[in-house]
């Protein structure tokens, strides 16, 4: 069948054209810009390998920290002497923690939430328990893990 | 040349003769609440500060996560007359804060938000966002424990925000942890980004102001008005006004240089009692208000949308307020002003004694 008439005006073609290029360019400018301004995302790490000879050594019930990725991990060394490790970092609003010998507790000073020797959330606003990784000794080693997570180390 | 000759150049090629009168002819009303018109000034004046102050600040500055903190301890020490270019940088912030919440609050409690001046009220409440960003971007800058826990939190808040909150923290954070890109990034927005869009915003606020003229509280706005010439009556005391602000900048400033913490460890706890800055005191408080879990819920996450919920109505009220649109007294929005301020004030104090 053959319209003796067109559908569009010539102009409002070109419009919709110029238009379409238009919103296109700037459409794919802006989500250049925003891939650029938005950072590629560095992921926590799984496991973290260190010195042993550098934590075995600390005083029971105390802490000392290490680094897990970009932000604080504690050693603790209970009364008992067992050591646990665990992130330092308050489950309410990513402070990091204190432990407090006097009381067998971990605190934050940043809105005052209290857990207790396990890491349970006991006062304050924290809303979940802290975090504890695995400890595995291997040779000279400490390899702190997260929990459930199967280390692999690369063969040396 | 003369500048009779000079004066003649531009004549022949602008209308000088237009801005004059145009000059003349503002006109600005006068009646027993203008003393808070002055506030908008003030707040002008003290942003002025800032640019300058911050600019020769920007010369020493070094934004490094390595190099952030002792460039600032040398800029106090070492420099002609760095302690004062800080000091005067820190306490004009302060001040700017102080004067923008009294100029907010006396626009809501007059109704000056009312038609037509939404918008006003709109571009007027983004500049005190923008503000407040400015000081938390402001003290990142200085790297040390109060600057870094302070962040994190707050970023970490915007991250509790339901779908966006991921992105809005990644992206104020520049990756997952607060780290040294969070610093250069912020460092961006306090210098390049946030005086632009500062700026382009004045701007708009202000020639919104001219084009909408001064308003009349509602109690007021019947009765026969008084005006007086902008130039050079207001004009003057504007002036007059500005010169005692600066007066108590440069008093504070010189009695009571601000200080500067530890370097930020991101490995080291946090200080006790450690407080972020007096205009964040109010949501700091709230904050500890809510437990972890309210009813089986993320007692923070019902925090964060709470806050939000209040703070998107606050920026809404022209929209809601119908009555002081028509002209008529709204004792509600009076009393919900109130509300606000209340507990802004409250919290504020808790949260300094506490």
């Amino acid at each position: 069948m053959k319209i003796n008439y067109s559908l569009i005006t010539r102009r409002t073609f070109l419009n919709t054209l110029f238009g379409g290029w238009l919103l296109t360019f700037c459409g794919g400018s802006f989500y250049a810009l925003l891939k650029f301004a938005f950072p590629t995302l560095g992921k926590e790490p799984d496991f973290v390998v260190l010195n042993t000879k550098d934590y075995i050594d600390i005083p029971s019930n105390s802490t000392k920290p290490f680094p897990w990725g970009g932000v604080m991990g504690l050693f603790f060394k209970k009364d008992s002497g067992t050591m646990v490790a665990l992130k330092g970092v308050c489950t309410h609003m990513e402070c990091n923690i204190t432990y407090k010998p006097e009381d067998k507790k971990f605190y934050c000073a940043c809105h005052q939430g209290w857990f207790d020797e396990d890491g349970k959330n006991i006062a304050g606003p924290p809303p979940k328990p802290l975090e504890f990784f695995d400890v595995k000794v291997e040779g000279e080693k400490f390899i702190v893990a997260k929990k459930g997570i199967k280390v692999e180390l690369p063969k040396a | 040349m003369n500048c009779q000759r000079l004066k003649n150049w531009f004549e022949e090629r602008y209308d000088f003769e237009e801005l004059k009168r145009l000059t003349k002819h503002k006109l600005v009303p006068t009646h027993q609440y203008e003393i808070w018109y002055y506030t908008g000034g003030i707040t002008l004046f003290l942003f002025g500060l800032q640019f300058i102050t911050g600019m020769v600040l920007a010369f020493y500055y070094i934004p490094y996560f390595e190099h952030a903190h002792k460039s600032i301890i040398e800029i106090v020490t070492k420099l002609n007359m760095g302690w004062f270019f800080r000091s005067l940088h820190h306490w004009g912030a302060q001040l700017a804060i102080v004067v923008l919440f009294i100029h907010v609050w006396s626009t809501l409690l007059l109704k000056s938000y009312r038609k037509p001046r939404e918008f006003l009220w709109f571009s007027g409440f983004i500049l005190l966002g923008i503000s407040i960003f400015f000081g938390l971007s402001g003290y990142l800058l200085l790297w040390d424990e109060r600057a870094f826990a302070a962040v994190r939190v707050a970023t970490g808040g915007a991250g509790n925000l339901p779908i966006i909150g991921n992105f809005i923290k990644a992206f104020l954070r520049g990756g997952i942890d607060v780290t040294g890109d969070t610093l250069t990034r912020f460092y961006a927005f306090h210098v390049s980004i946030l005086p632009l869009i500062t700026l382009f915003l004045i701007g708009v606020h202000i020639l919104l102001v001219q084009y909408h003229g001064m308003s009349v509280p509602l109690s007021l706005e019947k009765k026969p008005q008084k005006q007086i010439p902008f130039f050079p009556n207001l004009f003057y005391k504007d002036l007059i006004i500005w010169l005692i602000v600066l007066g108590i900048v440069v008093t504070l400033s010189t009695l009571l240089p601000p200080e500067i913490g530890q370097k930020a460890d991101p490995l080291a706890p946090t200080p006790e009692n450690i407080k972020p800055e007096w205009y964040f005191l109010f949501l700091f408080q709230t904050l500890k208000l809510f437990p972890g879990e309210i009813m089986g819920l993320n007692g923070e996450m019902i925090a964060i949308i709470l806050i939000s919920c209040g703070i998107l109505f606050f920026f809404l009220i022209p929209l809601f307020d119908r009555k002081s649109s028509r002209g008529e007294k709204s004792f509600l929005f009076t009393w919900i002003g109130i509300i606000y301020f209340v507990y802004f004030v409250v919290m504020t104090v808790i949260g300094f004694l506490s």
